[in-house]
Parts: C-alpha cells; sequence; structure tokens
C-alpha cells in the first residue's frame, strides 16, 4: 500500500502531536461527591464550632487505571464521616465531604484544592495519591489557609523538604512514605545471609528512584557484602516488563526489589511467573504488593503456589495487622459497607476524619493555627496503630511489617503472613534530615 | 553474547506485539487517510470483550477471541458507517477532535459497564511453561506472540497483494474518484477496511489478556508507540510499519539491558533521527 499525499507528513506529525498532548491533558475524569446522607437538621443549641457541616475537601485518582486507590480513599472517608454523624458529629456539626478527582496531575490537584477551599468552602483538605500532586498541592496551602492530611502520597520530600526544611507548617501526612518500601525492606532482608545479589525493576520516575536508593543505602551499612548487580527503570504506564524482568535477570540475581504499583505491580509478577524468575531467585520483594487491588489481582497464582513462597511485600497499611479491637472493628465495618477488603488509601483517609476530630474537639475551633497546634504532636489511637505526629516534620510514625505473600484460610483473598514487624522508629528517617541522594 | 540473543528475542516478541497495534492504525491511515486516535480504545474494546467471553463467561479462549474480534468489527463498522464517513472530505482537524472524541466515549463507556478496577483473566494453561533458550527460559506465550505478528503479517500481505479485494483497496488507496469510477463501491469498501483495522486493534488487545491486566487507559498507553513506529516506518506504509514495530520492540528491549539509564530517551532519538535522514520515515515515499 503506497503512501497517500492527501496528507502530508507536517500535518500528520502536527495532527499526531496535538492528539497526544490532548490525550495526556484531556481524559478529564469525574467529580465525585460523596455528600453526607444525613445533613444536619438545625438545632436549637448553639453548635460549639459555630457551623452547622464541618466541610472536608478530598482528593484521589478516580479516573483511569489507578482509579481503584481514589475509591479506597474515598470509601474509608465516607465510612469515617458516616460513624461520626450517626453518633452525633463532633460538637454538635456534622461532617461533609466533596470528594474530587486529581487525575494524577499536579495541575488539576492544585486547581481541586483551590475550588475546594475558596469556593466550595472546605475546612480542611485531605487526600491526593500522587506524590507529583502532593508536591504541587503543599507550598499552596499557607495561602489557601487550610491543613491537608496527605492519606497516599509517598514522596519523603513532601515532609522533609516542605514540612522540616521550607517550614510549610499546613502539610500533615497520615501514610507511612517511602521509608517503608526502602528502609524496611532492608531491614528484613539484612537477616537473609544467602540473599547476596540484589536487582531492581522500579519505577522511571523519583517514587522508583527515592525506594531503591533508601533500600540500598540502608541494606548496604548493615550488609557490606551485597551486591547490587542490575537494575532497570520502567516508566509510568508499562505493560510490557519482560524485556525489564530479562535484563535484570542475565546478572542473575538473588533477590529483586520492584516498585511498580496498581495494576503496572500486577503485570509485572504476572510476566515474572511467565518468565519463570520465581524458579531462580530467593526473594521479591513488590514494595507496595500488599496493596488489596495487587493481592487481588494475583490471588490465583498465589493460590496455586506458583510464587514459591518467595514474594514478600508491605504496604502503608494492612488488614490483617495490628491485631487490635480498633482494627477489627474498621475491617468489619468496612467490609459491610462495601463489600471488599479496605486497602491502605482506605485505612489512612479513615483514620484522617478521626484525626481531624480529635483535633477538632480538642480546640474546638475551626481556626488552621490552632488545629495545626492540636494535631503536631499528637499522639492517636487508629485502625492501624497508634500514630504519633511528629511536630518537626508533621509525619505520622505508625509501624507497617512486611511479609510473605500467602493464602490464609481466614481469608477469601492472599494476606501477607511471615510477618516482620519493626518499630517505625527503627526505619523511619529522623530529622534532621540529610537530603536522600537518589537518581537513575 | 547469550544475554544479547536471549534480550533480542524478548524484543522479537515486544516488537510483534507492536506490530499487532501498529498494522492496523497503518491500514486505516494508508488507505482511508484517517488518522484513528481512538484506534487504541479499539485496542482496550478488544481486550474487554476477550475478558468477557473468557474470564467471565467461561468461554474457549480461541472462541473468545475470535468473539472479540468480531465485537470490535462491527465496532468499528458502526464509527466509519455512521461518524468518520461524514468527515474524509473535511478539515483533519475534524478527524482528530472525531476520533479523540470516541476515545473520552469508549473511555468512560467501558468504565461505566466494567468499572474502574482493572480485570484480571486467568492465563490459559498452554501458554504456561517455557521453552530453553540459549540456557535461559523463554516463555512459550512470547513465543506465541513472535508466530502471531508474523503469521498478521503473512496474512495481510497475501490479502493486499494476492486477493482481488485487496486489489480493490489499493486501488481505491491510490485513487479514490478513479477507482469509484470503473464500479468500485467506495463507501462499502472502506467500510471493510475500518472494520479489518479494528479487528487487528482488538487482535492485539485479546491476545495480551493472559500476561497484562485489562483496564481504562490501557489504550491511550499503547497508542503512542504505535504512532511513533508509523512515524518511523513511513505514514500509511505496511512494511514501514513492520520495520517500525522492530526497530522500536528490539532497540528498546537491548536499551533496558544496555542503557538502563536513556532507555527512554533512545526510542525518541531514532525517530528523530529518522525524520532527519529521512522525513517521509524509512519506507515513506
Amino acid at each position: 500500500m503506497r503512501e497517500r499525499k492527501r496528507i502530508s507528513r507536517r500535518t500528520f506529525l502536527k495532527t499526531a502531536a496535538a492528539g497526544i498532548g490532548g490525550m495526556t491533558l484531556g481524559l478529564k475524569g469525574i467529580e465525585a461527591s460523596a455528600q453526607d446522607k444525613t445533613p444536619a437538621k438545625a438545632k436549637p443549641a448553639r453548635k460549639a464550632l459555630g457551623v452547622d457541616v464541618i466541610k472536608l475537601g478530598g482528593q484521589g485518582v478516580i479516573s483511569g487505571a489507578h482509579a481503584d486507590y481514589g475509591w479506597q480513599i474515598q470509601a474509608g472517608a465516607t465510612l469515617a464521616v458516616e460513624e461520626i454523624n450517626a453518633k452525633g458529629g463532633v460538637l454538635g456539626s456534622k461532617f461533609e465531604v466533596k470528594f474530587m478527582d486529581e487525575e494524577l496531575k499536579p495541575a488539576v490537584a492544585v486547581k481541586n484544592a483551590r475550588y475546594l477551599a475558596t469556593e466550595w468552602g472546605a475546612h480542611l483538605l485531605f487526600g491526593v495519591d500522587s506524590s507529583g500532586s502532593a508536591m504541587a498541592v503543599g507550598p499552596i496551602l499557607p495561602e489557601l489557609d487550610r491543613i491537608c492530611m496527605f492519606v497516599h502520597a509517598s514522596t519523603h520530600r513532601l515532609t522533609e523538604e516542605l514540612v522540616a526544611d521550607k517550614g510549610i507548617k499546613q502539610i500533615f501526612r497520615i501514610a507511612a512514605p517511602v521509608y517503608q518500601e526502602g528502609n524496611l525492606a532492608a531491614l528484613i532482608f539484612k537477616e537473609f545471609p544467602n540473599i547476596k545479589r540484589w536487582a531492581g525493576i522500579h519505577c522511571d520516575y523519583e517514587y522508583g528512584y527515592s525506594a531503591w536508593a533508601l533500600f540500598k543505602d540502608t541494606l548496604k551499612k548493615y550488609r557490606p557484602d551485597v551486591e547490587f548487580v542490575s537494575i532497570a527503570w520502567a516508566p509510568f504506564w508499562t505493560m510490557d516488563f519482560s524485556s525489564h524482568i530479562s535484563a535484570v535477570m542475565a546478572a542473575n540475581p538473588d533477590g529483586i526489589h520492584a516498585t511498580p504499583w496498581a495494576g503496572e505491580g500486577v503485570m509485572l509478577l504476572r510476566q515474572a511467573l511467565m518468565l519463570g524468575v520465581f524458579d531462580k531467585i530467593q526473594a521479591w520483594f513488590q514494595c507496595m504488593g500488599g496493596s488489596v487491588d495487587i493481592l487481588e489481582g494475583i490471588s490465583r497464582e498465589v493460590e496455586a503456589g506458583k510464587f514459591k513462597n518467595k514474594l514478600w511485600a508491605t504496604a502503608r497499611y494492612i488488614h490483617n495487622y495490628p491485631d487490635t479491637p480498633e482494627n477489627k472493628k474498621f475491617v468489619e465495618s468496612f467490609r459491610k459497607r462495601w463489600n471488599r477488603f479496605p486497602n491502605y488509601s482506605a485505612e489512612n483517609a479513615y483514620s484522617t476524619i478521626y484525626v481531624f476530630k480529635a483535633a477538632l474537639e480538642k480546640t474546638r475551633s475551626l481556626k488552621t493555627a490552632d488545629l495545626i497546634k492540636a494535631i503536631e504532636g499528637m499522639k492517636i489511637m487508629t485502625a492501624g496503630g497508634e500514630r504519633f505526629f511528629r511536630p518537626e516534620d508533621h509525619q505520622a510514625i505508625y509501624a507497617v511489617p512486611g511479609g510473605r505473600v500467602v493464602i490464609d484460610p481466614k481469608y477469601p483473598i492472599p494476606v501477607l503472613g511471615d510477618l516482620k514487624v519493626f518499630p517505625a522508629q527503627a526505619y523511619y528517617r529522623h530529622p534532621p534530615f540529610e537530603p536522600l541522594k537518589m537518581g537513575k | 553474547m547469550e544475554t544479547l540473543a536471549f534480550q533480542g528475542l524478548i524484543g522479537l516478541s515486544v516488537a510483534m506485539y507492536l506490530w499487532l497495534l501498529a498494522s492496523g492504525l497503518t491500514i486505516v491511515f494508508g488507505v482511508l487517510g484517517v488518522l484513528n486516535f481512538a484506534h487504541g480504545s479499539l485496542f482496550m474494546l478488544g481486550a474487554y470483550f476477550a475478558f468477557t467471553f473468557y474470564g467471565l463467561w467461561g468461554v474457549n479462549f480461541w472462541l473468545a477471541i475470535a468473539l472479540s474480534l468480531l465485537s470490535v468489527a462491527v465496532v468499528g463498522y458502526l464509527m466509519e458507517r455512521f461518524f468518520l464517513r461524514h468527515i474524509y472530505n473535511q478539515d483533519h482537524a475534524y478527524q482528530l477532535l472525531l476520533t479523540f472524541g470516541f476515545i473520552l466515549i469508549f473511555d468512560d463507556a467501558v468504565k461505566m459497564i466494567w468499572g474502574g478496577v482493572a480485570k484480571i483473566p486467568a492465563m490459559p494453561s498452554f501458554f504456561e511453561g517455557t521453552v530453553s533458550v540459549v540456557g535461559r527460559p523463554f516463555p512459550v506465550y512470547n513465543l506465541f506472540i513472535i508466530g502471531a505478528g508474523l503469521f498478521v503479517a503473512v496474512l495481510v500481505w497475501l490479502l493486499f497483494e494476492k486477493t482481488w479485494w485487496g486489489k480493490m483497496v489499493r486501488a481505491s488507496a491510490s485513487d479514490r474518484e478513479m477507482a469509484g469510477a470503473i464500479g468500485i463501491n467506495i463507501p462499502t469498501l472502506f467500510t471493510g477496511v475500518f472494520a479489518f483495522g479494528a479487528m487487528l486493534a482488538a487482535l492485539g488487545g485479546a491476545l495480551g489478556t493472559p500476561v497484562r491486566v485489562v483496564a481504562p487507559g490501557i489504550g491511550a498507553a499503547m497508542i503512542i508507540q504505535a504512532f511513533i513506529i508509523t512515524v518511523i516506518g513511513g505514514l500509511g506504509n505496511l512494511k514501514g510499519a513492520f520495520v517500525g514495530a522492530l526497530i522500536v520492540g528490539t532497540l528498546s528491549a537491548y536499551g533496558v539491558l544496555l542503557f538502563p539509564v536513556f532507555e527512554l530517551f533512545l526510542i525518541f532519538l531514532i525517530m528523530a533521527v529518522v525524520l532527519m535522514i529521512k522525513p517521509q520515515g524509512l519506507f515513506g515515499g
């Protein structure tokens, strides 16, 4: 077939460029609102906070391939709001949530934050999945005069640079940052003397760089004998990992440390199985493999024993830890309400609402400055265990274990077992922070 | 050396998979002159249909693939018959708007029908296992993809070079008015070509389901590489698309192995070099 002359190459390229540009900008998501079903009835008594409703503006990615993460944030927050409102709210005022799609785009997240704070009138903000979005929203919070509780975005720079260094006090993070991926994995695998050769398959953006840098630095400290033999970087939305897997396997690693998450994580693991990786290596650490969507996605293969008990993972909360009444109650209510297991973003969002409640009850004020003081240094029991908001960097300190991906007859999907629990103090970085050297 | 050979074979399987997507895009562009941005969406629909037939309803895998191809052919038929047909003579901006609009519609439609959570069908047992290549395990599935890509290449060549239908298509592609004047039913022919291109997209989507996930957005993720391939190979040129896919597939595999730091950049560099030396693409006329 010969080329048609009707469209010149230049026209094609222009059209193609416009189209691709449009594609990245355009895929507009849906704005969702998880409004409280029981609007506050006007009561004659005066509210301590002076408002009928306390407005909470949330964001997460609720469109596209990562939509389940935003859904989990929304589901967790909605559950907490329903529970609290059913018991009369906070000091007589009810919570109301408006939830928006950040589309994993910093510019959209900033626009949403501005809209939620200034037009819709949110008193408090929470959310965002993407680290890029978090780093963009953080700096505008002083201008908006609102707190934002970050429930997923994991870059260490959010709390280390923006809070500890630059002093943006309106930023708080309830979720474990990338220390979980890097340092915890190192503490677990320093105990395996036969695993000496490590390779990485990592996201080709800051998340992958920082996780791999932390893992290498920390492991090397304890185990000078380990080698890092190979690394493959996979851009966002890689669907075929076979060249990455085959490239790192050429170096005969004993262990593989990997960051691709959500659907990409599932594809990576399926393709690794296909390439016979688990016959050769001793351990594979899938950083956020403890996320419910990944566990659901690989459940057939786990049941069939295809990972040969060599697949390890962690998350920013796992539903089978800790064994406390608070966690049991949360998991039970969540399953009852949504008919699914809560992911870490669900627990992080659920606990966020309870942190807000505690802060509001303590200050009896909606003023951002008062609320910052209330959350700084707060110790609070949550479903994910006791959290302490470190005053220096506003990072919640709590421990999440890592473990092997196993089948437990008590659960319909795989869970993490053979749990390795380390105190959070042992694997979180501490202020004053040395800038982390990372990069390709 | 063994490492290079093995990585090359992996690269070949990546290339053949990309070729499935690039071939349909090239045919539609070459014959109809339409740059179909929604080609990736047809790829995604192919994956969703295959998931539904195979993963949900338990239909035999091969039958599920066939049904998925037919279903997407119907979608392609409707797209061409009721929408694209009306913009052949319009400015190219209309093509962009229309096909881009279809991306949004299809993305939202799959979310409404199948939900936003990624779907993960099981891998059929006959794809499991590996064969030894230079002492390392090579997946049967990747071998199959290489075979499927070559099969499609031969099929497309036979179809366009050796059949009466192919001759009519080529005639209409080179001179639409003349072909019409000698009695070829151009609109029907174009509908058929578009549906055929849609089926090739669906084949890529459906054959990917055993090792990938099915999710909204997978089409947009794939289509950019397909565009790069068609630009490198020469627009609307099938031989060019095949060679372009081979270049992009194998070079990206070698890039990951040998230059992990700038593997991504490598593909764009190749595209830039090709465009500088041969602005019409490698096989562009």
